[in-house]
């Protein structure tokens, strides 16, 4: 964890060498970000809901997803990024020090442009919060920190088995943005106004519905089972098949050389 | 000119070498295609309000961004060029006698039809054996299509002009992100890619028809829907050639005063 801290200050101090050119892209990511929820916006002012769900609501779920992948893409660029260890052959290096490689992949690199989406993220969120008449108590407190910490670790997890995915092939890249990108861009918007089979492929093979649905469904009072508001602690199960998946990589890695 | 079509058909055949690429592309655009109508569908099931497209429409519209998404996105950067202008290298460039601004224009122009090529055609045909409501409608008759191809061929022939701008306008400051960066989005937004003009707010809606952006792909995508007749798809076809002049000349203009102060850094 030390280790990981010291890297990340070491990347911060590069990116902020050439100011100028970090204050325009986190401009820029500013921008960027504007577009996603515009269109969410756009939308709500034809409509005036989405199967049920109202504008702060899809909001608040937007958020919470967006907050989790842009913490992702800010401290855990490195897994983001693996196959430029693996192509460059960087990735033999890591294997020969005397520590935990996860951790080493985190350090490698960091993305600190990004930090634009994560500020707007909770500035959407404390927005929705704000306009969304909330049943306050503690339990709902705990389900807001567990749909944040959930939306964190399944992107996590994601972005870990698209890294395992680099130990197959490099080839093809881009169908990883399916699963990473494409993800999000669904999951900004409870998982159950879509089609069933979607719902369950959502819910079970990759866990989004643990994360935005079931329990925004407690947190907004759509539903009084309080097992819902507990429900994202589901996805910290997902995490153990992902790293085990990397490590049954790592196993079968065969150097490209350097 | 002969010159410039020989350089445009070999960028063409060189972008169509890069076929698993392509086949990549296809499956992610269909994916976020039916992402979008996914959301769309379920929208508009839960009715209310007054929509300014009907379903079926909006769903080929979509389908219609998807399949020429490498023809008409802004965020196209060729790193060839960019890299021309960082090594130093844009001195054998220059020091051809043939007009830089043709010669990359062609060169676009030639990979953006490479690459829209392969992917429209498949994404296409699937689309329109999907079941409803989530498939691909032909258009209304032959006379909106001949018109949806104007107006498409003029798009490209614009936006091709206006990703021209970008390495011109690194020229100066050297650097893809930064300025190009943020009139790369603030385009990619207004020419509505993302999400139908339509359905913009009325401020921005007023805003976007002053600029350039909604004729690139937008006007050509609305009119194959039938969401413009053809006598105003004819008006904005107009509107649309005015402002490939308009942009050909900027182009034009900051090649001339870029070059003039241009620096070769060693190579």
């Amino acid at each position: 964890m030390k280790i990981y801290l010291k890297a990340l200050s070491l990347h911060l101090k590069s990116e902020l060498e050439y100011r100028s050119s970090f204050i325009i892209s986190f401009l820029s990511q500013i921008l960027v970000f504007f577009s996603y929820y515009f269109i969410i916006i756009a939308m709500f002012s034809k409509f005036s809901n989405i199967k049920g769900f109202s504008m702060y609501e899809v909001l608040l779920c937007f958020s919470i997803i967006q907050f989790g992948f842009a913490f992702n893409e800010v401290f855990a660029r490195g897994i983001d990024k693996f196959d430029d260890l693996i192509v460059q052959g960087n990735f033999d290096r890591l294997l020969l020090r005397p520590k935990n490689i996860i951790i080493q992949v985190l350090c490698s690199q960091s993305d600190f442009v990004k930090l634009s989406r994560l500020i707007q993220a909770l500035i959407v969120m404390v927005i929705a919060l704000i306009n969304l008449n909330i049943n306050w108590n503690i339990y709902r407190v705990f389900c807001l920190i567990f749909m944040i910490i959930s939306g964190i670790v399944i992107f996590f997890g994601i972005f870990i088995l698209a890294a395992s995915y680099c130990f197959i092939t490099v080839q093809g890249l881009e169908v990883r943005n399916v699963f990473t990108d494409g993800g999000k861009q669904m999951a900004q918007y409870p998982i159950g106004v879509f089609k069933k089979g979607f719902v369950y492929f959502f819910t079970f093979i990759i866990p989004y519905a643990f994360v935005n649905y079931y329990p925004l469904l407690y947190f907004v009072g759509k539903s009084n089972n309080i097992i819902f508001g507990f429900s994202p602690l589901i996805v910290l199960l997902y995490l153990v098949p992902c790293i085990v998946v990397f490590y049954l990589g790592i196993r079968h890695y065969n150097s490209v050389g350097s | 000119m002969k010159a410039y079509i020989t350089y445009f058909k070999l960028k063409f055949i060189t972008g169509l070498q890069y076929r698993s690429a392509a086949l990549a592309g296809i499956s992610t655009q269909f994916f976020f295609g039916f992402v979008y109508i996914m959301v769309y569908v379920a929208f508009y099931e839960s009715g209310s309000g007054s929509v300014p497209m009907p379903l079926s429409s909006l769903i080929t519209y979509v389908w219609l961004n998807q399949a020429f998404f490498a023809l008409i996105n802004q965020f196209y950067k060729d790193p060839e060029l960019f890299n021309l202008i960082r090594s130093g290298n844009i001195s054998y460039e220059l020091s051809r006698p043939k007009n830089l601004y043709c010669m990359w224009y062609f060169k676009l122009l030639g990979q953006r039809l490479a690459n829209v090529t392969m992917r429209f055609f498949p994404l296409l045909i699937i689309t329109c054996l999907l079941p409803e409501p989530y498939n691909f409608s032909m258009p209304g008759n032959m006379l909106i299509f001949l018109v949806f191809l104007i107006s498409m061929f003029v798009g490209t022939l614009l936006v091709t002009a206006m990703t021209v701008l970008y390495p011109i306008v690194m020229l100066t400051t050297m650097n893809e992100k930064g300025i190009v960066n943020i009139i790369v989005v603030v385009a990619d937004l207004l020419s509505g890619v993302g999400i139908p003009i339509v359905f913009f707010p009325k401020l921005l809606k007023t805003i976007s028809s002053f600029l350039p952006f909604q004729y690139i792909s937008d006007l050509p995508f609305r009119i194959y829907v039938g969401n413009i007749n053809t006598i105003n798809g004819l008006y904005g076809i107009i509107i649309q050639f005015i402002w490939l002049v308009i942009i050909i000349v900027i182009g034009n203009l900051l090649m001339n005063k870029n070059i003039k102060r241009v620096s070769v850094q060693g190579g």
